[in-house]
C-alpha cells in the first residue's frame, strides 16, 4: 500500500466522512471531561475530609517504625499452647463455617438460577435477598450472633457461613446457567424428571466449580476467621487484641508469623486440591 | 528476495521442520501444502521467529533474519506481516483500534509510544486504517466491537492490520481453514489483491490444492519437514500427490481438512475461564 503516506486534504475528508473514527463527538468529550473533573474533586474532598497529610502520613510511619522495631525478635511468649489453640479454633471456625454455607447453597443455587427456576418473580425476589446478605459483612454478622449465641466459637462459625451463604448460592446459580443445555436434554429425552435431569444432566457439569468456590472460600475465610475473635466470636484474633492492648508485640509477630505460614499451608492445598477437580472433571 | 538455508526446528527428538531450504522471490504468491504435521505452520512461525530454529539460516534480501533480537527483530516481525487462522484479533477491541494495531511499530520516540499506551493515534494513522477497511468493504463496521465480525470479515480485518504494518512479505497459516467456502473466496481473493497490486509477497499455507491451484503461482509441499516438491501449481496433478503422499487427492484433502478442524479453536468451556 504506497498510498499510505496521505495528503492533508484526504485525511481531512476522512475526518468528515467518519468523524467519530477520530475520537468522540463534543458531546462525549464534554462528558468526559466533566467525569474527570468529577471524579478529581471526590478525590481530593475525602482527602481533605480524612485530612491526610502528607506530615500525618510521616508521622504514622514513624510509628509503624516503632512498632515494627518493638515486634523484633518475635517471641511466643509463655502461652504458646494457648495461641496454637486459637489458630486450630480459627481454621475448624473457617472448615465449619464454608460447609455449611456450602451445603446450604447448592439447594439455593439451583432455585436461583433462571434455567431451572422459570418463575420470574420468585427468582428476583430470590435473587434480591441473595444481595441483601451480601451487603452486609461477616463482623456484623459476627457481633449479633455473640448477643444471641454467646461468646465463643459458635458464634463465629455462624458468622461466616451467614455471609457465605448468600455469596455462594449467587456464584453456583451463575454457575448452573452457564451450563449446557444439551447435556441437560440429553437427560430430559431419556424419560428423565426435572429432578434428574438437574442430579444428572446439572450437577455433574457445576459441581467440581461448586468445590472449586467453595474451597476458594475455605481459603479466603481462614484469614478472615484470624479477625472474628477480636469481637469474641472464637479463634485467635481475641489473643492478638489482647496482646495489643498491652503491647506485647513481640508476641504478636509471633502470632501473626505463624498465621501467614497457616494460611499459606491452606492456600498451597487447596490450590492443589482446585486444579485437580478442574482438570478431572 | 527470501532465501531460507538449512532450516531446521526440533521438538524433542522431532524435526517439525527438517533441512528446509528455499528462495522465494519478491512479488511471489506461494502456496505451501502438506498433511497435518508436515511442519507447515512451523516453517511459517519460523520466518516470523514466533518459533526459534535449530538449525539454519533465514536471509531477507541479504539481512541474516535468524541473528535478530530485540528491536531489529520486532522491525522484521513489522516487515513480515503474518495472518492467523484464528485471526487474532483482539476480541474486546473496535475494528478500527484492530487495524491500528498494525502500526503500533512504526510509532518512534518516547511521546508517540507514550501515545500508544492511552490508544492516541494521529488523524493520518486513523484516515489510513479507514483506506484500508473500505479496500476491503469494511468501513460500516470500524466503530464496532471486532467479536461481532463474522469470520470471514474479521480474517479480512486482519489482512488491513497487516496491510497498516507496510510489510514486504504476508505470511497466512492456514487463513481460510476456518471459513465457509464462499467467506474463504473474499479472503483468498484480498490475498491475491494484495499480491499482485502491491506487489507483496505472500506466503500461504492451505489445505486446500484446488485453492493452492487457483491463487499461487508456486506451490511447495512438505512432508514429514522436508519439501517433497517445489514447483508450478500444474506440475503437481492427481498423480504426482499420489506419488508423494501414497494417497489420492480426494483422501489427502478429506485427512487435512479433518486435522484443520479439529483444532481447538474455541476449545475454552466455562469451567476453565472459572478456574
Amino acid at each position: 500500500m504506497s498510498a499510505l503516506r496521505m495528503a492533508p486534504a484526504e485525511i481531512a475528508a476522512w475526518q468528515a466522512r467518519v468523524p467519530r473514527a477520530f475520537g468522540p463527538s463534543s458531546r462525549g468529550r464534554a462528558l468526559r471531561v466533566l467525569g474527570g473533573v468529577a471524579f478529581l474533586a471526590w478525590l481530593i474532598g475525602t482527602l481533605w475530609w480524612f485530612d491526610v497529610s502528607p506530615r500525618r502520613m510521616w508521622n504514622g510511619l514513624e510509628g509503624l517504625l516503632v512498632i515494627t522495631r518493638l515486634m523484633i525478635p518475635p517471641s511466643p511468649g509463655e502461652q504458646w499452647v494457648e495461641i496454637l489453640q486459637g489458630l486450630a479454633e480459627s481454621l475448624a471456625m473457617a472448615f465449619l463455617g464454608t460447609f455449611i454455607a456450602a451445603l446450604i447453597a447448592v439447594p439455593l443455587g439451583f432455585l436461583g438460577a433462571n434455567n431451572v427456576v422459570t418463575n420470574t418473580l420468585f427468582r428476583f425476589s430470590l435473587r434480591r435477598v441473595f444481595d441483601g446478605f451480601r451487603g452486609v459483612d461477616q463482623l456484623i454478622w459476627a457481633l449479633a450472633y455473640v448477643r444471641a449465641v454467646g461468646l465463643g466459637p459458635l458464634a463465629g462459625v455462624l458468622a461466616i457461613a451467614t455471609a457465605d451463604i448468600a455469596v455462594l448460592a449467587k456464584l453456583y446459580a451463575e454457575a448452573i446457567e452457564n451450563a449446557e443445555k444439551k447435556q441437560a436434554e440429553g437427560i430430559a429425552a431419556a424419560g428423565g424428571s426435572p429432578t434428574l435431569i438437574m442430579r444428572f444432566g446439572i450437577l455433574p457439569q457445576v459441581a467440581p466449580i461448586m468445590l472449586g468456590h467453595a474451597l476458594y472460600f475455605f481459603e479466603s475465610n481462614t484469614r478472615s476467621a484470624t479477625i472474628l475473635g477480636v469481637v469474641g466470636a472464637g479463634g485467635i484474633g481475641l489473643q492478638i487484641a489482647e496482646r495489643i492492648r498491652v503491647r506485647h508485640w513481640d508476641e504478636v509477630a509471633f502470632i501473626i508469623i505463624l498465621m501467614v505460614l497457616m494460611v499459606a499451608a491452606i492456600d498451597w492445598l487447596s490450590g492443589k486440591l482446585r486444579r485437580r477437580l478442574i482438570g478431572a472433571r | 528476495m527470501l532465501e531460507i538455508e538449512g532450516l531446521t526446528r526440533r521438538f524433542g527428538s522431532v524435526k517439525a521442520v527438517d533441512g528446509v531450504s528455499l528462495t522465494v522471490p519478491a512479488g511471489q504468491m506461494v502456496g505451501v501444502i502438506g498433511r497435518s504435521g508436515a511442519g507447515k505452520s512451523t516453517l511459517l512461525r519460523l520466518i516470523n521467529r514466533l518459533a526459534e530454529p535449530s538449525e539454519g539460516r533465514i536471509r531477507f534480501d541479504g539481512r541474516d533474519v535468524t541473528a535478530l533480537s530485540g528491536r531489529a527483530l520486532r522491525d522484521w516481525r513489522t516487515e513480515c506481516a503474518m495472518i492467523f487462522q484464528q485471526f487474532n484479533l483482539v476480541q474486546r477491541l473496535d475494528v478500527l483500534t484492530n487495524v491500528l494495531i498494525g502500526r503500533l511499530n512504526h510509532r518512534h520516540g518516547v511521546l508517540a509510544r507514550l501515545g500508544s499506551l492511552f490508544c492516541q493515534f494521529s488523524p493520518a494513522e486513523r484516515a489510513m486504517a479507514l483506506a484500508a477497511l473500505e479496500r476491503f468493504d469494511l468501513l460500516s463496521t470500524a466503530l464496532q466491537r471486532a467479536d461481532t465480525l463474522s469470520g470471514g470479515q474479521q480474517q479480512r480485518v486482519a489482512i488491513c492490520r497487516a496491510l497498516m504494518q507496510e510489510p514486504r512479505l504476508i505470511l497466512a497459516d492456514e487463513p481460510i481453514a476456518s471459513l465457509d467456502p464462499r467467506n474463504a473466496r473474499t479472503v483468498m481473493d484480498a490475498l491475491a489483491e494484495v499480491n499482485r497490486r502491491d506487489g507483496l509477497t505472500v506466503m500461504v499455507n492451505l489445505h486446500h490444492l484446488d485453492t493452492a491451484r487457483e491463487y499461487c503461482t508456486r506451490v511447495i509441499a512438505m512432508q514429514q519437514g522436508r519439501v517433497v516438491f517445489d514447483g508450478a501449481p500444474a506440475e503437481l496433478n492427481a498423480a504426482r500427490i499420489t506419488q508423494i503422499y501414497g494417497i489420492t487427492e480426494a483422501e489427502f484433502q478429506a485427512e487435512a481438512a479433518a486435522a484443520v478442524n479439529a483444532t481447538p479453536a474455541h476449545g475454552f468451556g466455562p469451567q476453565v475461564a472459572l478456574a
